[in-house]
């Protein structure tokens, strides 16, 4: 009995003394800044949102592996609790809810896409939290007088800004453009920013037609546009709705007399190989080529950057990934900046950011939204090859053979 | 000439509209269950044609057959072990254990494929020809051939054969099956095996002409269950037909409307009909 009531003792002895051992190595270990995200992990937005959760990792872990951030005199290292709204806009918005009330996180990072952020940015602004997002660009989400609410993704309005002037300089110029856009957010953004600026520039606008988000079927639209015999097609949409969208080009023998060009799609590795050579020739846009000229403190460079992920990852990282990790540096250097976890003096700080990251030079307009360029590039053997910002980069396949006469 | 391709476009898609309703039409006829998993099966058709086609290199169309029997042997199981536990329950029963196999189905998917993009693409998908100034896409018009194909096979296996004759006994009246030696639950796991089969093969064509994602079947289910009430429970070129239909109005209305009203229309349609005409007369179409 005596040896029995002796074991008890030494293991409630060791038991008791755990928390003691935790407390003393919790007061050694750096603190913690935790960034709450939810995200479209699974349902229709999956495919894309990952580059979110991915941009948001690479950086995370990339911060912390380089021994974190200085706040005040203290090192900090980051913690990132994500969670899956099922591509849910509802759900979106409880788990921003959660994230802040209940898992107490410190910030919070962006959804992916305008329709989400215009919701779920919403609970940010409630709960006075800065929220940092590359994934909503339409002007609408910054249009309300938020404070809380930052963006890396340039606005939505001006997506086709380049290709449109881009259109007016090519030889043939371009006349005539039919516009389809998706019904969503962004593409609403995309077709009123398009309109105005074609208008502005002389372009006719020969078709301009609306579709429903997520449409797997642009046949009956294909035969307008075809019977408009338009000089350029401009489609806004997402990754899906830009593949089938070419898909279906080809097999009726659709082009823009002299160019297509797409809003999302072109610059991911993925939707270049489900679409193989039927790929070559289209336009697209991106604020972000890989490149070795942007400097970053964590990443060295773009290009080295580039290397890094997708050895980690596996796939090609686009603009999409590039924008979130901005948006975790911007936390990185308002926190230091700030000296200090108060969110209003980080909030204070993310608008006063001026810093390069592997994404661009990240500086907040009054309204939040960064503004940089859309770089207009094609896809040429496969690659993409950036044609023209406010100058040509690089020449052109122009125009662009029609499906039958292509190799 | 407008009018007319809009029309081409809406008959050539309205087929294989047609083939993915088959499947769901035969099982809530015989089964009396509406198969909510019905746009899964189809999505799991379009990756088994995508994996045989980019993993072994054989055509899409010769991959159809492939994915028709590996889709009805995950049926056969499927309806065998899990449906038949419930087949006699109440119908709300049916409806939650298939909306739950959709989900479980739709998960393990992404698990398994990831959520990336996949198209089928062989050589000669963008292939096509133009006749008295139409332009004719050959796949979605090889996958309007194979939509007809599979609707004659079909009906010539419930007209022609023990086993039809059987099927469609069940379907009228199981007691007076059952005294004739019908084992209904081989019948049920067979009939069900058919109509996953069906779903499969229309999965392998729409991935030729659209895309194969793990969550493309929510759609796809909600539009096979309007064109089975549209075409009814018995004979499989009513469904086809009724394809047909849902395919030129949603065709018509995209261009004459406005693109955003098609799924109203068609889910409009469904809402007139289950007014006008109840779903008893359906079954004796």
């Amino acid at each position: 009995m005596d040896k029995l009531f002796a074991v008890f003792v030494a293991a409630m002895s060791v038991a008791l003394s755990v928390p003691a051992i935790s407390s003393a190595v919790a007061a050694d270990s750096p603190k913690i800044v935790t960034l709450g995200a939810s995200l479209q992990l699974t349902g229709a937005d999956a495919n894309l949102a990952r580059y979110f959760r991915d941009g948001y990792q690479v950086a995370v872990d990339r911060i912390n592996e380089q021994g974190g951030i200085r706040i005040g005199d203290e090192t900090y290292r980051f913690a990132l609790k994500v969670l899956d709204n099922q591509s849910n806009i509802n759900l979106g918005v409880q788990q921003y809810t959660q994230l802040i009330t209940r898992d107490k996180v410190d910030f919070v990072l962006g959804p992916y896409s305008s329709n989400h952020t215009l919701n779920e940015s919403s609970v940010a602004e409630k709960y006075r939290v800065p929220m940092v997002q590359g994934g909503g660009s339409a002007k609408q989400i910054f249009d309300r007088g938020y404070r809380y609410i930052f963006g890396t993704a340039p606005p939505a309005e001006n997506y086709f800004g380049s290709t449109v002037e881009m259109m007016t300089k090519l030889v043939p110029r371009v006349h005539t453009l039919a516009l389809l856009t998706a019904d969503d957010a962004f593409d609403v953004a995309v077709r009123a920013g398009t309109k105005t600026l074609a208008q502005e520039l002389g372009i006719d606008i020969v078709v301009d037609q609306v579709y429903p988000e997520l449409t797997p079927n642009f046949t009956s639209l294909l035969a307008l546009v075809k019977s408009k015999a338009p000089d350029a097609i401009l489609l806004g949409g997402h990754e899906a709705e830009s593949l089938n969208f070419m898909r279906e080009a080809k097999s009726l023998d659709v082009n823009g007399r002299y160019l297509t060009s797409l809003t999302v799609g072109v610059p991911s590795h993925d939707f270049r190989a489900a679409l193989g050579k039927d790929a070559e020739g289209v336009f697209g846009m991106t604020p972000w080529v890989i490149s070795p000229v942007m400097r970053d403190r964590w990443f060295g460079d773009g290009q080295q950057f580039a290397q890094l992920f997708q050895h980690r990852f596996k796939y090609e990282p686009d603009y999409h990934v590039a924008s979130a990790v901005a948006d975790v540096e911007t936390f990185a250097y308002a926190l230091e900046a700030a000296g200090t976890l108060d969110r209003e003096k980080v909030r204070d700080a993310i608008a006063k950011s001026d810093f390069e990251s592997v994404y661009a030079t990240i500086r907040y307009q009054a309204n939040g939204q960064i503004d940089i360029p859309q770089i207009v590039i094609q896809v040429e053997k496969g690659q993409v090859v950036p044609i023209y910002t406010d100058h040509f980069l690089n020449k052109p396949n122009y125009p662009v053979p029609a499906w039958a006469k292509r190799k | 000439m407008l009018l007319a391709q809009i029309l081409l476009n809406g008959v050539l898609l309205g087929g294989l509209y047609g083939l993915m309703a088959l499947g769901m039409a035969l099982v809530w006829g015989v089964l009396n269950i509406v198969n909510l998993a019905h746009g899964a099966f189809v999505m799991l058709g379009g990756y088994c044609v995508y994996f045989v086609f980019t993993g072994f290199g054989i055509d899409p169309f010769a991959a159809l057959p492939i994915a028709f029997l590996a889709m009805f042997a995950l049926g056969y199981l499927l309806q065998r072990y899990v449906l038949n536990l419930i087949v006699r329950s109440a119908q709300l029963n049916t409806l939650l254990i298939t909306f739950g196999l959709d989900v479980v189905l739709t998960y393990l998917a992404q698990l398994a494929f990831t959520a990336d993009f996949r198209t089928i693409n062989p050589s000669y998908s963008g292939a096509n020809v133009t006749i008295f100034g139409l332009t004719v896409p050959l796949l979605r018009f090889a996958a309007f051939v194979a939509a007809l194909l599979f609707a004659s096979l079909l009906w010539v296996i419930l007209q022609r054969t023990r086993l039809g004759r059987a099927i469609r006994a069940t379907a009228q009246n199981l007691t007076a099956a059952r005294l004739y030696g019908v084992d209904p639950a081989l019948l049920y796991a067979l009939t069900f095996g058919l109509g996953v089969g069906l779903a499969g093969a229309a999965g392998g064509l729409y991935g030729m002409v659209s895309q194969v994602t793990p969550y493309m079947g929510a759609t796809l289910t909600a539009k096979s269950f309007v064109i089975t009430i549209l075409g009814g429970l018995e004979n499989p070129f009513g469904i086809v037909l009724g394809g047909i239909a849902i395919g030129v109005i949603e065709a018509l209305a995209s261009i004459y409307i406005g693109p955003t009203f098609t799924d109203a229309i068609s889910f409009g349609l469904l809402v007139l009909i289950l007014i006008v005409r109840p779903i008893r007369s359906l079954r004796t179409a």
